[in-house]
């Protein structure tokens, strides 16, 4: 038979965001994939450069769409270690907060996300609802709705405003106790189960060569390799989690392992918030003269766990008023590009947008 | 009292009518494509699903471009999307809408002085509702919609007849900024 | 696990005691950064590799053109002993080349095409690095080196929004444009670090 090339993407209801990845079929089994980056570079490690210290914290979140906190907490990450700063002890909870209830509204949409590649769009409606009102949360703490900017160097921006327990609190005992419901309409259902079940594996030996990291590296190697165990940032050793671990990697382990990192994630929150010392939320960087701010030379790299894996921040500084150089590691550059490449082919055409959605593939992180 | 007299009316007349009456229908059943140009789309979720609701405005989303009223521009616009984005435009049929999301197709917003993002959306193809804001949330893009209906009620949304007018002048501005406008796919091989 | 201390003093001791590093730096317990000749490269990502350092977390480069050079950066991870370790070398500027790390960690096919296409650096070996990755059709110098200034590109390629004043000044006020212009050189004083 003759093969033939289609584009899944850019313009496919199947794929999320702006990439496309070309497939050679043969009839319904992929011959050759490719994905095909770029569609949303904006030259951010570029324009990093060319902007101060302090300037760069409305410019980082949006290196990730999805997921801006993370991006914010690496930045911060990075330019603490290179000035020293001290964090103090409650803007640590407080950024822990942010960065789980962020993992909960990913998780939540990569969830709904499984319906367009698999037909079922009940349960894009239930996650995408619970997903707005982590929106509405973030909204009352930080001022906005996507972009939040509110995680910076030297702690955060803002102290959480009177109540907002309340709010968190009453969002979390809701979505736990929807948590069944959420599983039944998924993964628990038997179409479902049939489609997702040994559907593209990614078997544990490939793991390393392609350096995946995540969800989709924990469910094939079977061991807790979560950043926030492994090499405990924030105040991650002092709370309890458990990290999902799967020892066969199919779409349907990857979608377990995040519906179990839901619990343990609003398990965090809980902590957090019982937790939470009083005191001061930011250190002042040299006060009325933040465009001067000047950070020491050295060369760091700092990383934090992501829902998708490992995200860094490369960052050198020549100790100027802008940062020399930043590297961004998008947390899904591995799975995104090698991973299309080497690992689609063998399987059916359908099941390349499942790899996309399960493996969690974010362009505009891959882009820049 | 009014006269039952039939007085036949001009063909510009009978067109003008008959356009009066498409224009009610189709704005109050707006298909709007699925393509996410950028990182504004990330606020169509909310509007499409329960919490919004945007089929009480009659809009759905449209998997193809051929069957589609309303091409979302979604935010910034780097260069290899601009070649997709005007092939996909030119694809469409006719009338057909144009909304831009965020500050970045208003004025290049955060990127304006970016190696890889255009700066003005409409010298590249023509605009008719700009939504502002970086980015705008879901209220907004909601009101944008609204927007657009009113406009193509009041029939001011015509950017697809001056596409056609001043054809000549888009395709320079976009051979100025994109060099080739015809996509290549021999990217990997 | 233990004593991740510990860890980086025995990757400093595992590096030190076979390569010539001309620079090691303890950044906390979980990063340890050489310097190390270009040379050098390949044997200790070899070693790394095979002391548990299987994951290749990025790989990128800094261009420094005062002194005429490139920093190649590789940045490996242990799972295990939670230890980052940069590997930095430095290159000539005009020849850029490196040989690739392909057979050591297949991971780097994409970072290296992506390293070629914003510097220009040379990877023999990569088969593919020459091909274009995320830019299309570009036809300037490889856009994150410090000489290529984004700013005069989009000026000269993209058209600017152009702003008219729809409002009229009054005697003896200054405007608010004039206000705006000084409000932004300013900035640029702080920024360049004068004094206001």
């Amino acid at each position: 038979m003759k093969e033939m090339k289609l584009f899944l993407g850019p313009q496919h209801p199947g794929m999320h965001g702006n990439a496309s990845v070309h497939i050679y079929v043969d009839g319904d089994i992929i011959k050759k994939s490719f994905l095909l980056p770029g569609m949303l570079h904006r030259g951010f490690e570029k324009g990093m450069e060319r902007h101060s210290w302090v300037n760069n914290i409305s410019l980082i979140p949006r290196v990730c769409v999805v997921e801006p906190d993370t991006n914010e907490m690496a930045f911060a990450m990075a330019v603490e270690m290179l000035a020293k700063l001290e964090v103090p002890e409650r803007a640590h909870w407080i950024r822990m907060i942010i960065l789980e209830l962020a993992r909960l509204s990913i998780h939540l949409m990569a969830y709904g996300g499984l319906g367009s590649p698999t037909g079922l769009y009940t349960m894009m409606y239930h996650a995408h609802t619970d997903r707005n009102t982590i929106l509405n949360i973030f909204e009352k703490i930080t001022g906005h709705r996507v972009y939040h900017q509110y995680i910076v160097p030297g702690g955060v921006r803002k102290d959480l405003p009177v109540g907002i327990e309340k709010d968190i609190h009453s969002f979390l005992d809701d979505l736990e106790s929807r948590y069944e419901e959420y599983r039944d309409l998924g993964i628990n259902n038997p179409t479902i189960q049939a489609r997702i079940n040994d559907t593209i594996p990614l078997p544990a030996e490939v793991v390393w060569e392609l350096g995946v990291t995540g969800i989709g590296m924990r469910s094939a190697v079977n061991k807790p390799y979560d950043l926030r165990k492994v090499k405990p940032y924030a105040r991650y050793d002092q709370v309890e989690f458990d990290v999902p671990v799967a020892p066969y990697s199919d779409a349907y382990a990857r979608v377990d392992c995040k519906l179990q990192e839901v619990v343990q994630s609003i398990g965090i929150i809980r902590q957090c918030l019982a937790k939470m010392p009083e005191g001061d939320v930011r250190v002042p960087i040299s006060r009325g003269q933040a465009m001067r701010w000047t950070v020491p030379k050295g060369h760091v790299y700092a990383c934090v766990e992501s829902s998708r894996g490992e995200f860094g921040y490369f960052m050198v500084s020549d100790g100027g008023t802008n940062p020399y150089r930043v590297g961004v590691r998008g947390a899904s550059y591995p799975q995104g590009l090698l991973g299309i490449e080497k690992y689609l082919p063998g399987t059916r055409l359908d099941d390349a947008a499942l790899w996309v959605d399960t493996m969690g593939v974010c362009s505009p992180e891959i882009d820049r | 009292m009014l006269s039952t007299k039939f007085s036949p009316m001009s063909k510009e007349e009978v067109d003008r009518k008959w356009w009066e009456i498409g224009d009610f229908f189709r704005r109050n059943s707006l298909w709007m494509l699925m393509y996410c140009t950028g990182c504004c789309a990330i606020e169509l979720p909310p509007a499409m699903t329960s919490a919004y609701d945007m089929e009480r405005l009659g809009m759905g989303p449209m998997a193809t471009p051929r069957q589609a009223d309303v091409l979302l521009v979604t935010g910034y616009l780097s260069l290899k999307t601009l070649r997709r984005l005007i092939y996909t435009y030119e694809q469409m049929s006719e009338p057909k809408y144009i909304v831009g999301f965020g500050s970045c197709t208003i004025n290049g917003g955060i990127y304006h002085d970016s190696h890889a993002v255009i700066n003005q959306l409409n010298k590249y193809i023509p605009v008719d509702v700009f939504v502002a804001g970086c980015m705008p949330n879901t209220e907004a893009v909601m009101n944008g919609f609204v927007d657009l209906m009113d406009l193509i009620k009041n029939k001011k949304a015509n950017g697809w007849k001056d596409y056609h007018e001043r054809y000549e002048w888009y395709l320079a501005n976009q051979k100025a900024a994109l060099g080739e406008v015809r996509v290549h796919d021999e990217f990997h091989e | 696990m233990t004593n991740s201390m510990s860890n980086t003093e025995f990757v400093t001791n595992l590096v030190e005691s076979k390569f010539k590093v001309l620079s090691t730096e303890v950044l906390d317990k979980y990063q340890v950064s050489f310097e190390v000749k270009k040379e050098d490269v390949h044997s200790l990502l070899s070693l790394l590799k095979t002391s548990g350092w299987i994951q290749l977390s990025y790989l990128s480069a800094v261009d420094w053109p005062n002194d005429n050079e490139f920093e190649l950066v590789y940045i490996v991870f242990n799972w295990d002993k939670a230890v980052h370790i940069q590997i930095r070398c430095r290159l000539d500027r005009e020849t850029a080349s490196m040989n690739s790390i392909l057979p050591i960690f297949p991971g780097c096919k994409y970072y290296e095409r992506e390293a070629h296409e914003f510097f220009g650096i040379k990877f023999p070996g990569n088969p593919d690095h020459e091909k274009q990755l995320i830019l299309e059709e570009w036809d300037d110098i490889p856009p994150l080196r410090k000489d290529f200034d984004p700013r005069a590109y989009s000026d000269r390629k993209f058209s600017k929004m152009e702003y008219k004043n729809d409002f009229v000044n009054k005697n003896g006020e200054v405007s608010k444009q004039d206000a705006r212009t000084k409000r932004y050189d300013d900035i640029d004083k702080l920024r360049t670090g004068g004094k206001k």
